[in-house]
């Protein structure tokens, strides 16, 4: 009689591989018998199977202790159990790649087979990739080690019902077996079985008094491991802040921590919780479930309802000029003086802020919340003076005074149109229009307006025209409202408020009639070509000239900077900085260094800007100092998207309304439009996509209980963790994965 | 005929599922179905079966799996089913009530330790906790034996002077899932060996019953009396069934016992199941050298074939059970029985019982060798005595 082991794990096929050479044994006649050893281990655990066959009858009912062969199904299994009382001489067949030869040296005195089982299994799609089924591969190889004719196993798969993949992995593994018959000399088998003990032991009452351990952590083939990766919500964020970071915050109900952690990238939250075109919000993953989170809603109210004290994390003695103090300049300063530095801004104006103050209306941003915002950046250390313009010679002259410059003078130079009349009152630009209009220093009441533009400008000029006072306004646009590089929402807000739109149409000229009122002729347009902006250029329809009357005519068409303050022979490179004569680092900030225009990308700049500075006089970088503690085992570089994570595992929860004034209401007054959330159960519905927040549904469903948390540490306790994957199954964001081991 | 390479559950699936279909020309069959480990595969095999006429009845537990079995056998239907272990417990008001009913509704129950501890495997103690209900019990060796025993079981089961319900037991893994050669039987074989089911009590519309119903004292004792002349009546048609399966597919299935060498023995081993096999082949090789050793193996344990234990120990002077099953307080349960059977033999011999292989330990050669030691120097009997597993042996498992 021949007795046969198989060390293999659940899910492998060892039982069936007992089956599959008991069955060609069988066919040829002999008595046979194929068992497994069975318990309640899952897929994984290491387990035994056998077989035996004879031409004599069988008649034992006993295990297999000392069998003639054994097989290895999953080299991480080889080991000294697999010598348990082989006979000597006998054959070891593993499933392995690569060549016998370090095997036999482990084994001296048995025959070494190696086959690549595995790679031949997964060659034919047998089997998961993680968990492929070896057993049939096995079969080929066993036949050619134990001298079967290789068609008794192909009959016998045929037999038992296995059939194509199956049998070419028969026969390739009786084919790429590789033997190394003589055995290296040896001592004689050592003998496993020991002589029998009087009675039996106690298991209660065992000296040691321990039950004994059973370490399942040993079945594992895959191991849960935890990552953390990008929301697409931070991903997108031109000021790079930790959006996921805040709004879990605020789910917490933890409302100064999450303004913290928005000011540890941005000084200005309460200003871009309102004027931030919000590109998270467009981004959100939670968008194709129920809606986007009201990301800035919430920023706004971490803003404005947080309280944190902020200060500088050091003091250093190398001192920084900023000129400009817009929100990038503001930024680099704020940053700046954050890491330590002596930092001076130089406002050329009367007044601190630049566009935030000037360009941006008040029923979108109260000037209190500027006041406020600003009041922090001055209170951190930083010192501003107005009235204290930078041109080419004074700025030489900082270079020399101060260790780094930050340039964001913005854009100062005003594109316009020849279309006659520039020089007089019926022609304003909108910038000087707005920051007139918040000055109070002009009304225009009972007056038709038309603005020219389709951008921010052009809209905050619009609606603030028909605030004080206008009887009419309306906005010609050479392209159409898809192309409108206003905020949409604003754009809907101006139309709900009865400003009127003329898309593809293109002013050709201005001239004043005899009441004082003027004449734009303007022409239709149609959409040709996509031009470098990526916008389809707007194409002249000849003949379509036609008319509209009006008494101011507002133009709204951007702007360019102003690079005159910079010195002959520099220029500006990619990061920001200006390369050229100059020893001292400048840097150019906001609008003169991104092409962007948002008051999140001035903020992104100017952070960055700092960090370059700090980094050019300090040698450091603090790209990973804003990280929490390192509680994961893993950071991935890869923005999460929808499809990783578990939509079915999240409650639907429609956005919360946010308040705005009604229309009617709105038209004749500068107060805030958007009255903001009414408290902070928004946040409770961001995902948290791809960073753990401690939801704990892994520790909950945790069947062994060898998942815990403690503190913000989760800890897997592996010596029983049997690896069934049902943390990462449960994990609605994608934070735990399994790991083949 | 077909041999096949099948486990023991499937040997038993088969014989469940073809003795149903035969019944497929009368009141079909019927199997309420609810899985344990390690008889699943039998329930699973049955599902399977294209059935002529017949129902498998996926169900929430075991109580119910026979409450189905139940219903169905009272309405004429050929029912059975299969269960293990805790399952067995928790099926048990029911398998009382089918076999008070009367109902000839067999089981197949592959023995498995009652936990806990938790452990899958061989153990008789479940079947055995089931031994003064009115069933018949019946312990196999081989997946051959489980297959046939299964046919002859609802013969036996079903004959009109019997009218019990019967349990075909087998030891967890190592028969329930161990591949071995097994004669498959066609079904036309399997038809001509059971005849249509016809139930004389079962319920008709043309005659309403109520069935078990509150009765007095007398009624319910008199009942009480027809069962056990019914069990007193069923060593006598087991012959008459064994001899027409002979006839039908050309094999002998075993008895009520099995003897090996007892004729001349002065010494015998008492076994059941697979410990009878490795029991008789050490009795073989010791035979072989002169020595007076025999072996019974009791296949019937309800009703308990007292009369043909004491034939086969009739010149035994020393007698050894091997029980695989503990009850608490006792011992080995076959051994209290055995020792009741030869109460009054004279001379009486010696009984001495062994526990073995309790909860799955494996019973090797050398273990009945200490055990044919100790009962060949022993000069009195003892209380049971528990064999060691023996060291290293129990931790592959």
């Amino acid at each position: 009689m021949i007795e046969l082991r198989i060390h293999g794990r659940g899910g492998q096929g060892g039982v069936t591989l007992a089956k599959i050479i008991a069955t060609t044994r069988f066919l040829q006649g002999d008595s046979v018998q194929a068992f497994g050893i069975y318990a309640a281990e899952r897929s994984g655990a290491p387990l035994q199977a056998f077989c035996r066959y004879s031409r004599e009858p069988i008649v034992n009912r006993n295990l297999v202790y000392k069998p003639h062969h054994v097989i290895v199904l999953d080299p991480t299994l080889v080991g000294p159990g697999i010598l348990s009382g082989l006979k000597a001489e006998g054959w070891i067949l593993i499933n392995a790649p690569g060549s016998p030869a370090p095997f036999s040296e482990r084994f001296p005195g048995y025959r070494i087979a190696v086959v690549d089982a595995t790679a031949i299994a997964r060659e034919n799609g047998l089997g998961t990739r993680s968990v492929p089924i070896v057993n049939t591969a096995l079969a080929g190889a066993v036949a050619r080690v134990l001298g079967f004719e290789l068609k008794w196993v192909q009959s016998a798969l045929e037999h038992l019902g296995f059939v194509g993949g199956n049998l070419t992995a028969s026969s390739r593994g009786y084919d790429e077996v590789t033997v190394l018959d003589t055995p290296l000399d040896s001592e004689a088998t050592v003998e496993a079985v020991k002589p029998s003990t009087a009675r039996v032991p106690g298991f209660l009452t065992r000296p040691s008094g321990e039950l004994p351990a059973i370490k399942t952590g040993q079945w594992a083939t895959e191991q849960p491991r935890r990552q953390q990766m990008v929301p697409p919500c931070n991903h997108v964020c031109p000021a790079g802040n930790d959006v996921q970071g805040f709004l879990q915050a605020l789910a917490r109900e933890e409302q100064d921590e999450a303004l913290a952690i928005l000011l540890r990238t941005n000084p200005f939250p309460s200003v871009c919780g309102r004027v931030c075109p919000a590109p998270c919000v467009e981004s959100c993953n939670r968008m194709g479930l129920d809606g986007a989170v009201h990301v800035r809603e919430l920023e706004r109210l971490a803003g404005d309802r947080g309280q944190v004290n902020i200060e500088p994390m050091t003091e250093r003695f190398e001192s920084v000029a900023v000129v400009g103090s817009g929100p990038a300049g503001l930024s680099a300063a704020y940053h700046l003086r954050r890491l330590g530095y002596r930092v001076k801004v130089f406002e050329a104006s009367d007044h601190v802020g630049g566009l935030l103050r000037s360009g941006i209306p008040g029923y979108r941003l109260p000037l209190e919340v500027i006041d406020r915002e600003i009041g922090r950046i001055v209170e951190l250390g930083v010192e501003i003076v107005t009235g204290s313009p930078v041109d080419r010679n004074r700025l030489l002259e900082l270079t020399r005074s101060y260790d780094a410059l930050a340039v964001a003078t913005g854009l100062q130079e005003l594109r316009s149109l020849r279309l006659g009349l520039e020089e007089t009152t019926k022609v304003v630009q909108g910038i000087d229009f707005l920051d007139r209009s918040r000055r109070g220093e002009v009304r225009v009441d009972g007056e038709e307006i038309i603005v020219v533009g389709g951008g921010n400008t052009a809209m905050d000029a619009a609606r603030s025209a028909l605030r004080l006072g206008a009887l009419s306004v309306r906005i010609v646009y050479r392209r159409t409202r898809k192309e409108m590089p206003a905020i949409p929402e604003e754009i809907e807000q101006g139309l709900e408020e009865g400003i009127a739109i003329d898309f593809l149409t293109q002013p050709i000229s201005l001239e004043e009639l005899e009441d004082g009122r003027c004449r734009l002729v303007c022409r239709r347009m149609v959409l040709g070509e996509a031009d470098e902006s990526g916008r389809r250029r707007p194409v002249d329809v000849p003949g379509s000239d036609f008319s509209m009357e009006c008494h101011r005519l507002i133009l709204a068409l951007g702007q360019s900077p102003d690079l005159s303050v910079f010195p002959e022979g520099t220029e500006v490179r990619q990061d920001g900085r200006l390369i050229g004569l100059l020893e001292t680092p400048v840097f150019a900030v906001g609008d003169l260094a991104t092409k962007d225009g948002t008051v999140a990308a001035a903020i992104g700049s100017g952070r960055r800007c700092a960090l370059h500075i700090h980094k050019m006089l300090f040698g450091n970088s603090l790209s990973d100092e804003d990280r929490p503690e390192d509680w994961v085992d893993i950071w991935r570089d890869v923005v999460i998207e929808p499809d990783s994570l578990k939509m079915h595992l999240f409650e639907r929860r429609p956005p919360m309304e946010v308040g705005t004034l009604l229309p009617e209401a709105r038209r004749s007054t500068f107060d805030e439009v958007h009255l903001g959330l009414s408290d902070l159960d928004e946040a409770k519905r961001c995902l948290s996509c791809g960073v753990c927040n401690e939801c704990d549904l892994c520790v909950t469903y945790c069947p062994e209980g060898v998942l815990k948390r403690v503190g913000h540490r989760f800890e897997f306790d592996y010596a029983y963790c049997k690896g069934c994957g049902v943390c990462a199954a449960e994990c609605p964001r994608n934070v735990i994965f399994m790991s083949h081991l | 005929m077909s041999k096949k390479l099948v486990t023991g559950n499937h040997a038993a699936g088969y014989a469940l599922s073809t003795a149903g279909e035969a019944n497929r020309n009368a009141r079909g069959a019927v199997c309420g179905i609810y899985p344990i480990t390690p008889q699943t595969e039998i329930v699973e095999y049955v599902a399977k079966f294209p059935f002529t006429k017949g129902r498998v009845i996926p169900v929430e537990s075991e109580h119910s799996a026979m409450g189905v079995s139940i219903g169905a056998s009272i309405s004429g239907a050929r029912a059975f089913t299969a269960s293990s272990s805790n399952g067995l417990a928790y099926m048990v008001e029911n398998i009382m009530v089918a076999g008070y009913y009367r109902l000839p509704i067999v089981m197949v129950a592959v023995n498995r330790t009652l936990g806990p501890p938790w452990n899958i495997w061989a153990d008789q103690s479940d079947t055995l906790m089931l031994r003064d209900f009115p069933w018949i019990q019946l312990y196999c060796e081989t997946n051959q034996e489980v297959l046939d025993t299964t046919l002859l079981a609802f013969r036996l089961a079903e004959d009109r002077r019997i009218l019990l319900p019967a349990l075909v037991c087998l030891d967890a893994f190592i028969v329930s899932h161990t591949q071995m050669g097994t004669d498959l039987p066609e079904q036309e074989l399997v038809d001509r060996f059971l005849p249509v089911l016809d139930l004389p009590h079962r319920l008709r519309c043309d005659k309403p019953a109520t069935m078990g119903g509150l009765v007095w004292p007398q009624e319910a004792m008199s009942q009480r009396l027809e069962i056990d002349e019914a069990m007193e009546r069923v060593p006598g048609v087991l012959e008459e069934c064994r001899t027409a399966f002979a006839e039908v597919f050309g094999r002998e299935v075993t008895g009520a016992v099995e003897t090996f060498g007892v004729e001349d023995a002065e010494t015998v081993l008492i076994a059941s199941s697979t410990i009878a096999t490795t029991a008789r082949e050490v009795i073989r090789n010791r035979r072989a050298v002169g020595e007076k050793i025999g072996l019974l193996k009791i296949k019937m344990y309800r009703p308990f074939p007292e009369a043909e234990i004491r034939a086969a120990c009739r010149t035994a002077k020393k007698i050894a059970v091997l029980d695989r099953n503990y009850a608490a307080g006792i011992g080995g349960i076959f051994w209290w029985d055995v020792r009741a059977a030869l109460q009054d033999c004279s001379p009486s011999p010696l009984v001495q019982g062994y526990l073995t292989g309790l909860c799955g330990g494996d019973v090797t050669p050398s273990v009945i060798d200490q055990v044919i030691g100790d009962i060949t120097s022993r000069h009195r009997a003892t209380k049971p005595i528990w064999m060691a597993i023996e060291a290293g042996k129990e931790k592959s498992r």
